[in-house]
């Protein structure tokens, strides 16, 4: 009986002591757009607080997750052009090596089913260890970004009001960070206030829209201008790459050079194009997808000639203009933790 | 402080003590025995294999789902679910139950490896954290079962062997279901002792063809087909 009394109290106090460490949190309320689809992301299983968030955004900016403590997902993911390594055709990381690959934009990756230009990463929560370890990117371990985390002056301090514990691990690492990353919403280009009747189109960006609803949007569909699926546009195989995206990770032929639908948003400011950079402007982009010839392993969506002339082609850019969304590109919450 | 706060501190000192030492005394635990062949399994130490010499230098394997069932068909499991199985972590080499229950034990079931869901989870603690270096990171999903070690047999660099066996998609999920009958006298003082022998998977393929296998796919399939037979009970 007295043992029971004792873990009676002792349950209490630890319900009690729970409780108290929950109330000093500030939970984050992820607000979904109007119109737009339910989020993918498990919020239940990592729920958002104001701490989890300031601390993966510390993270995020923070060089300390590379082998040398000399880059940090800043480095390739830079806020004002989309995070993404803009004007590198292949992104750089850890000793001037270079990737193979094109960095992605982190924009609503709420939405997102599958990371990775080839899907190899199936939930944000885990895609950091991608360029944690890559000998390209960070070079180091998770194992050891823990440890050099807990050594840190301030870290452990952080983790405690996050996650009400100051004993770091790398699961609370990787949640602190995809709180910072799902946050990063952009619902305010100009395409988002026409929708939302808050501004009009200019005559030819209505042009650019309606050949882009024509020609482009069974991809790259509305609201998030991507379906999150791999797709082969026809674009040939970089023999220095020799890159089959998707066909890596599933091991089916048909997955042959089929890579992830990019979001087109804040588009205009992601250069270079496509998954190893190789177009440096829109108007060459489009001059691609204007210019297939007929092969049998395109989407039955790229199947018919596209036929667009010049005046098409500068309408439509006019359009993809409009995707861009200056106050998520300058938001001060997503930048460099002051 | 108060006396009161004094006098409960004290109490819960006791209480967690009191269960601890319970835990220690009286539970039924599952013993990894690491073995090569007929000899302990210790790092850095040379074996003959059928038709190889060799070297482990490293050994970890998740074992999951841990079931014991009696001879009267009620079944218990450990508190945690998964269990990172280390050879340079002594503690990870036994697994406790439950209290200890003056019952045979007809069968011991459990998974190597770790199942999907967790695969598709996102980042989870515990044994399942990715900072446990069983984690892939270009290809989500977790290594259920890695060895490493070197052989003159492997002309590969430095003669080493990697096997990183995992895959949660099918055609290639790898997790593996072993199933142990139980005899009268296999669990002396309560332990289980599961015998985990490498000389019989390393007798069974041969490191000059087979030495790096480090993705979901068919080669890692029939490795993890093996390596369920390496599992029996002392």
């Amino acid at each position: 009986m007295k043992k029971l009394i004792v873990s009676l109290v002792f349950g209490i106090s630890i319900i009690g002591i729970y409780a108290f460490s929950k109330s000093q949190l500030t939970p984050i309320y992820f607000e979904v757009p109007k119109g737009w689809p339910k989020p993918h992301f498990d919020f239940k299983k990592n729920p958002l607080t104001e701490e989890g968030f300031q601390l993966g955004r510390k993270l995020f900016y923070d060089p300390i997750l590379s082998r040398d403590n000399t880059i940090s997902c800043a480095s390739c993911h830079l806020q004002a052009t989309g995070f993404t390594h803009v004007d590198h055709e292949l992104s750089h990381g850890i000793d001037g090596k270079i990737g193979t690959r094109n960095s992605l934009v982190l924009i609503n990756l709420a939405w997102s089913k599958d990371f990775m230009w080839d899907g190899g990463v199936n939930n944000l929560e885990v895609q950091p260890l991608n360029p944690i370890t890559s000998p390209f990117e960070m070079d180091e371990s998770l194992e050891h970004v823990v440890q050099k985390l807990q050594a840190s002056p301030q870290y452990p301090a952080l983790f405690q009001k996050a996650f009400g514990t100051a004993t770091i691990t790398g699961q609370y690492t990787l949640k602190a960070l995809s709180q910072f990353m799902v946050m990063l919403i952009s619902s305010n280009s100009k395409y988002d206030q026409v929708v939302r009747k808050e501004a009009h189109f200019s005559e030819q960006e209505q042009k650019g829209y309606e050949l882009f609803k024509r020609h482009c949007a069974s991809c790259h569909q509305e609201p998030l201008f991507t379906s999150d699926r791999f797709e082969y546009n026809g674009l040939s195989i970089d023999q220095s790459l020799n890159d089959f995206g998707r066909m890596k990770m599933t091991q089916r032929k048909e997955d042959s050079l089929r890579f992830k639908v990019p979001t087109l948003r804040n588009i205009q400011f992601t250069f270079p194009y496509m998954h190893d950079g190789r177009f440096k402007t829109l108007t060459e982009v489009i001059k691609h997808y204007n210019s297939l010839s007929k092969n049998r392993l395109l989407p039955k969506e790229l199947g018919e000639p596209m036929n667009l002339s010049d005046a098409d082609r500068v309408d439509l850019v006019a359009f993809l203009k409009t995707l861009t969304d200056i106050a998520f590109l300058y938001n001060p919450k997503y930048g460099y933790p002051k | 402080m108060s006396k009161k706060f004094r006098y409960f501190l004290l109490l819960a000192y006791c209480g967690i003590h009191g269960i601890f030492a319970q835990v220690a005394q009286d539970s039924l635990v599952i013993q990894s025995k690491l073995r090569f062949g007929n000899k302990p399994l210790e790092l850095h130490t040379k074996y003959v294999a059928k038709s190889d010499t060799l070297e482990i230098e490293s050994f970890k394997f998740y074992i999951s789902n841990i079931k014991v069932q009696y001879d009267d068909k009620t079944i218990v499991k450990p508190k945690n679910n998964y269990h990172l199985v280390d050879i340079e972590n002594p503690a990870s080499l036994s697994i406790p139950i439950e209290k200890k229950q003056n019952k045979l034990i007809a069968k011991v079931t459990f998974d190597i490896g770790v199942d999907s869901i967790s695969s598709v989870s996102g980042a989870l603690g515990g044994d399942l954290d990715p900072a446990k270096g069983m984690y892939w990171a270009w290809q989500s999903g977790y290594i259920n079962i890695k060895i490493e070690g070197k052989s003159n047999s492997c002309k590969t660099r430095k003669n080493q062997f990697h096997f990183h066996l995992g895959g949660y998609l099918k055609p290639n999920y790898a997790l593996r279901k072993i199933e142990i009958p139980i005899q009268k006298n296999q669990n002396p003082n309560g332990e289980i002792n599961i015998i985990v022998d490498l000389g019989h998977l390393f007798s069974e393929i041969s490191l000059k063809e087979t030495n790096s296998i480090m993705i979901p796919g068919k080669a890692a399939m029939e490795i993890a087909d093996l390596s369920a037979k390496i599992f029996s009970v002392e």
